[in-house]
């Protein structure tokens, strides 16, 4: 248990740097959003294991978000840089990649085949997918943007 | 502080925070963000500055705060890539401005050295985005083998990505080639047997392509209630998803591998 959440917290710092470097941040913002994205994702690792709370994704997402922002607002002054530069590097290990291209995928399916049957399930999984994607998606931002919320003085004045 | 005795007009102000914000939005910043860091920088002459965002123009008017002058301006959003850099740099233009330690007269000159942006090593970004897709093949449980040939697909993807977008090919174009380059190369480990973990290899060979800022910032302006913004980021992040869909179906047509 402890071996697997370790390894998730490490793949999930490189997953974030490397992520993060497509968005081009500072240099010295990486090491801030390899922190938080380990944090964050074991935490969200924790709350859905079967062994420890068995959470559904939805609210281990939005748990792990809050506190994945509020790190990135009490880390960016340190950082000089705005949270949003910590915090959505930090965020991107948790997208739901796997559940937007599905989405696409079974409409793609659904137009392909005739059948009823074969419509109705391709039709469910484009639903299924793309509800699941957009509410994690949701509580991802609405969780790391209560934070900034909360302390918008630390917030938006990190880069002074 | 220093001692400022240059003060702009209200059409010089405008236009300086016109381009300046066209600049921070191309560059991924929040709507709240550019309202804030603009706010400022009016304020600290005397000036009130209201604005209209919309996804791919901004429409900003000056007013000063003691005479009726008043300028407005509309300019373009720059489409650059995103650079949390740029938005790092420009925020703190903004407070050196509000705290007086840069003046009016060096703000341009700043700006300007500021939106040129430092090129990135393409190589050492190769290399990262590569091992960080690898690392998220096995954040979905993907063994060795599976982050191998995620780590192979994604170094081809994304060098490919690099060169289209130099050559100035377009975007959704580009995603579509990217996706089915990678999701054929990331079949390989079902075609030859390799691994415990095929399905897992395929399907996270082309989420280096994801775009997840846009989908990040959409819905970041949907909370601050910049509603059109933010429906034009999600638009995008949808087609630009709906393309490397299209690659990856395509990728596993042709390798005759199932999605579902």
């Amino acid at each position: 248990m402890l071996i697997h959440f370790l390894q998730d917290a490490l793949f999930a710092a490189i997953a974030a740097i490397g992520f993060a470097a497509i968005s081009r941040p500072p240099r010295r913002a990486y090491i801030y959003c390899a922190l938080i994205a380990a944090v964050g994702h074991s935490v969200r690792f924790l709350l859905m294991d079967g062994q420890a709370m068995s959470m559904h994704i939805i609210p281990a997402t939005l748990l792990a978000s809050l506190i994945v922002g509020t790190m990135a607002v009490f880390l960016s002054p340190s950082a000089a840089t705005p949270a949003e530069t910590c915090l959505f590097p930090a965020l991107l290990p948790m997208i739901p990649g796997i559940y937007a291209y599905r989405c696409f995928g079974g409409l793609v399916l659904c137009l392909l085949h005739n059948s009823q049957e074969a419509f109705d399930r391709y039709f469910y999984l484009f639903a299924y997918n793309g509800l699941t994607c957009i509410v994690i998606l949701a509580c991802m931002v609405i969780g790391a943007t209560i934070p900034i919320f909360v302390f918008k003085k630390i917030s938006f004045q990190a880069t002074r | 502080m220093i001692d400022d005795t240059a003060c702009p007009t209200a059409r010089g102000m405008c236009l300086f925070l016109a381009d300046y914000g066209a600049a921070l939005l191309g560059s991924g910043a929040t709507c709240i963000r550019l309202e804030k860091n603009i706010d400022r920088i009016a304020a600290t002459y005397g000036m009130h500055a209201e604005m209209t965002i919309m996804p791919r123009h901004l429409h900003l008017t000056v007013r000063r705060d003691d005479s009726d002058e008043i300028f407005t301006a509309t300019t373009t959003v720059r489409t650059s890539c995103i650079s949390f850099n740029v938005n790092t740099e420009l925020s703190r233009l903004s407070w050196e401005i509000a705290d007086r330690r840069i003046g009016w007269a060096d703000v341009d000159g700043r700006y300007r050295t500021i939106v040129k942006d430092i090129p990135q090593n393409p190589w050492a970004v190769l290399a990262l985005v590569t091992a960080a897709n690898a690392s998220f093949c096995r954040l979905f449980d993907g063994d060795g083998i599976a982050m191998l040939v995620v780590a192979v697909a994604t170094m081809a993807g994304y060098y490919l990505k690099q060169q289209l977008l130099g050559r100035h090919v377009d975007v959704r174009v580009t995603f579509m080639i990217c996706a089915f380059v990678s999701s054929v190369l990331g079949a390989t480990d079902m075609l030859f047997g390799m691994g415990s973990t095929p399905a897992v290899a395929i399907g996270t060979s082309v989420l280096y392509l994801v775009p997840g800022i846009p989908f990040l910032n959409s819905f970041s302006d949907l909370l601050y209630r910049h509603y059109i913004c933010s429906f034009g980021r999600f638009i995008d992040a949808m087609v630009l998803t709906a393309c490397l869909s299209i690659g990856l179906c395509g990728g596993m047509l042709m390798m005759h591998a199932g999605m579902f």
